[in-house]
Formats: structure tokens, C-alpha cells, sequence
């Protein structure tokens, strides 16, 4: 059946308290807090995280390098502004997560957002999304601990780590 | 250390809590591949395993005590000597019959680990400020799914109610003693399960209310945790079938 499908959220990950606010995919979920707890469970194990944020992904607004020369960022004198997260994805070499964030800019709208992080960075390809429609975890010592910590922990191995059923035998033998 | 006396009775309520653990841990297993939508069966995937992992915190605590071996212990024991609870076993029904449970359970968990934390055994208040972490998170998960389920359509209400209608009696059982029990609270050793009986049904009845739920009144309850239902024993045979064809294998 069509139509039936939960809204898609865009996560962003930020690793450790130092590092950027990344792109690392999207969930489909309910709503923005049902959103934060699949993405918990999908994306925090590799390598680590200390905080999360989701965004509906209709929000996002995109541009590639080719797009940029058509992008017609409108100021108007006196215009409303508000603030956007504007992200770069900063070259095409392949890699687990999209675009890093630039930073806030305060704008008129989504072309405005990213016309003035192109002042600041280059990059192949461009989103920017509002910042009142991005949800995230509390920065909060509990928060980390019970969201995060525990993760970090867990060591992710590919399958071929475990041996087979074919390890039998000699020693177990000798003892019986 | 631990006192010798009470060196049988804590190796008991170590079982009950890691069989409830293991117990729940395959019952959530069963979604993998099933779950309703991909993110939710990665979810319930990273639960199954995080239950296991709290079972072998247990179980290895247990080794400490009397050099029991973990791996024997769930796989190779008849279900008879099993000491879980019978929520856990109770076959996985509806996405809402899963949830609930886990709600019920997870809160549970919280309320008795918050406390466990405390224990005048070392090893045992470090487990459970450990396992603690971690089921902060679970209650999250599932007390969102609660709301979700029983505030959502009128299908996803029914089938929440229904759950707990079949559900909620259980919950009892968690609370009973042991026979050995009286003792370890006595001592400091492991919480008393009967005093934390009552804000355990304050805090779950507030949240189900809120989420428009309304949970049942009386119902059998267990007398102890030797009793179980038929489905603990397809639930075992097929949790332990690898392991006792076999037996001698180093690794899998």
C-alpha cells in the first residue's frame, strides 16, 4: 500500500564534544522524538557519540556544485530572518557520512543560508535546514551516559570475526 | 566479601534475574527479520543483545560464587530449573504485546536497579549501576511505544489494551521473594522486592492512564518462579538446539 510510510527524518551525529555535527543518514520514524531513539539504535555504535539530532528530511533544503551558479539567495531589506544549519559535503571521496556543519546563519531563507557559508568553505554539495525544526538530545551528563556510553563499549565486529563450528577436539579430548 | 550463609541464596536471585535476562532476550530475538518497519528491528535487535550482555553480568557474578559456567547454565539446563518469570516467556503476540511487555519489564528493571546500586556487595552495586546505564534508555524506548500505541489509532489502542489485559497480572511475580531472600535484604545484599511492589504500580499506572490505557484488576498470578507455561520449553529447545547438538564445540 501507498502512503503508508512514516516521514523520514535526516540524523546528525556529533561524535564527541569536540568534533562536528555530522550527516550520517536518515530513519523513518513516527515523530522527531520517535526519531531520536531509532537513530540511537541505528547510528551510535560505530565509532562513538555524545550527542544526536534529527530534522524532517522534507525540510532540507539541497544544492549541488553544478546548482550553485543558479542559486538565487533573495534578501529583502527588512525582511524576517531566522536561523539555519547549513551543511557541506566537502568532496566526493566515498565515506559514511554526508555533509559536516558549517555553522548557524542567521537568513532569509535556505539560499540566503548557504550563499554566506560559501564565504566560509567550499564543498560539492550543499543542505540547510532551519534550525526550529531540528530536535536533539539534552547535552546532559545523564543523557550521554544512558544514550551514548554504553555503545561506545561495544566493540563492532564483521562476522568473520568468530571462528566456526570446526574448532573441536584434541585438547577436549585428552582431558575426558 | 560475602558472607558464606548467604552464598546459596544470592546464587539463586543471580539465576531469577539473569533468566529473566536470557528469557526475554530470545523472545525479542524472534522480531529480528519481522520487526514492522527496519528501524525498529535493528532496535529490538540492539535490546535482545543488550538483555543478553545483562545476563552474563549476572551469570559471571553467579561464577564468582559457586564456578558455574555461564554458556552450561543457559544452554544445557531442562526447563524445569529455569527461574524466570513468566512474562518473559510468554510468546511475542503483536508488535503492542511486545511493547507493553517490555514496558512493564523495563520499568521494573529501572526501579530495581536504581536500588540494587546501592548494594553492600560490591560486585553486585557495580553490575547494576552498569546495567542501570543501559535500561534508562530501554525505558525510553518502550514507554514511547506505549504512549504511541494506546493514544494512536483504535486498532493500536485495542490490540495495547488487550496486551496488557493478558499482561499486567504477571508483573506481580516479579515482586515475589525467594525463599532465600529475607536474608540478602536483611544483609544489604539485594533490594526488597515487596517494598518497591508499590511505586512500581503507581509510576506504570500513571504513564498507561496518560497514554489512555487502563490496566486490569486482579488475574492470576504465579506462586513462584517454578512455575511455568508450556511455551518456555519450545522457547528453550530452540534457544539451546545448537548447543546440545554440539556439545563439544570450542567456538561458533
Amino acid at each position: 500500500m501507498w502512503g503508508t510510510e512514516w516521514p523520514r527524518f535526516e540524523v546528525m551525529k556529533q561524535d564527541t564534544p569536540r568534533s562536528p555535527v555530522q550527516m550520517v543518514g536518515s530513519v523513518h520514524a513516527a515523530d522527531p522524538e520517535h526519531a531520536l531513539l531509532v537513530a540511537r539504535h541505528v547510528f551510535v555504535r560505530r565509532p562513538a557519540a555524545y550527542a544526536l539530532f534529527v530534522a524532517p528530511a522534507e525540510a532540507f533544503f539541497h544544492v549541488s556544485q553544478e546548482g550553485l551558479k543558479d542559486l538565487k539567495p533573495t534578501r529583502r531589506e527588512g525582511g524576517s530572518e531566522e536561523p539555519y544549519w547549513v551543511f557541506a559535503k566537502r568532496s566526493h571521496r566515498r565515506s559514511m557520512v554526508y555533509g559536516d556543519l558549517v555553522g548557524r546563519f542567521l537568513a532569509q531563507g535556505p539560499e540566503d543560508a548557504i550563499a554566506q557559508a560559501l564565504l566560509q568553505t567550499q564543498g560539492v554539495a550543499f543542505w540547510a535546514v532551519p534550525e526550529r525544526l531540528v530536535v536533539g538530545t539534552e547535552p546532559k551528563e545523564e543523557v550521554v551516559e544512558s544514550w551514548f556510553a554504553p555503545a561506545k563499549e561495544k566493540t563492532y565486529r564483521l562476522q568473520s570475526y568468530y571462528g566456526l563450528i570446526t574448532a573441536k577436539g584434541v585438547e577436549v579430548n585428552r582431558d575426558a | 566479601m560475602l558472607e558464606a550463609y548467604l552464598k546459596d541464596a544470592l546464587v539463586a536471585r543471580l539465576t531469577a534475574w539473569a533468566d529473566d535476562e536470557v528469557v526475554l532476550a530470545q523472545r525479542l530475538s524472534e522480531w529480528v527479520g519481522h520487526a514492522p518497519i527496519l528501524e525498529e528491528d535493528i532496535a529490538i535487535a540492539n535490546l535482545a543483545q543488550d538483555e543478553l550482555g545483562h545476563a552474563k553480568l549476572w551469570l559471571e557474578l553467579r561464577q564468582e560464587l559457586d564456578g558455574s559456567d555461564p554458556d552450561r547454565l543457559v544452554y544445557f539446563r531442562d526447563p524445569l530449573e529455569f527461574q524466570n518469570a513468566i512474562l518473559v516467556e510468554l510468546p511475542k503476540g503483536d508488535w503492542a504485546f511486545t511493547m507493553v511487555r517490555q514496558y512493564l519489564f523495563d520499568a521494573y528493571e529501572n526501579l530495581r536497579l536504581k536500588e540494587a546500586a546501592k548494594s553492600a556487595y560490591p560486585p553486585l552495586a557495580e553490575a547494576a549501576s552498569c546495567i542501570l546505564k543501559e535500561e534508562r534508555f530501554h525505558l525510553k524506548h518502550s514507554s514511547l511505544w506505549v504512549e504511541r500505541l494506546g493514544q494512536g489509532t483504535e486498532e493500536s489502542h485495542r490490540r495495547t489494551q488487550e496486551a496488557l489485559e493478558t499482561l499486567f497480572p504477571y508483573v506481580h511475580q516479579l515482586f515475589q521473594p525467594l525463599p532465600g531472600d529475607e536474608a540478602l535484604v536483611e544483609a544489604g545484599v539485594v533490594p526488597d522486592l515487596k517494598a518497591l511492589e508499590a511505586p512500581y504500580l503507581e509510576e506504570v499506572t500513571a504513564h498507561l492512564v496518560r497514554s489512555g490505557l487502563r490496566p486490569p484488576e486482579g488475574g492470576y498470578v504465579p506462586k513462584s518462579r517454578r512455575e511455568h507455561t508450556e511455551y518456555l520449553w519450545s522457547l528453550l529447545a530452540e534457544m539451546q538446539s545448537v548447543a546440545r547438538w554440539d556439545p563439544e564445540a570450542k567456538a561458533w
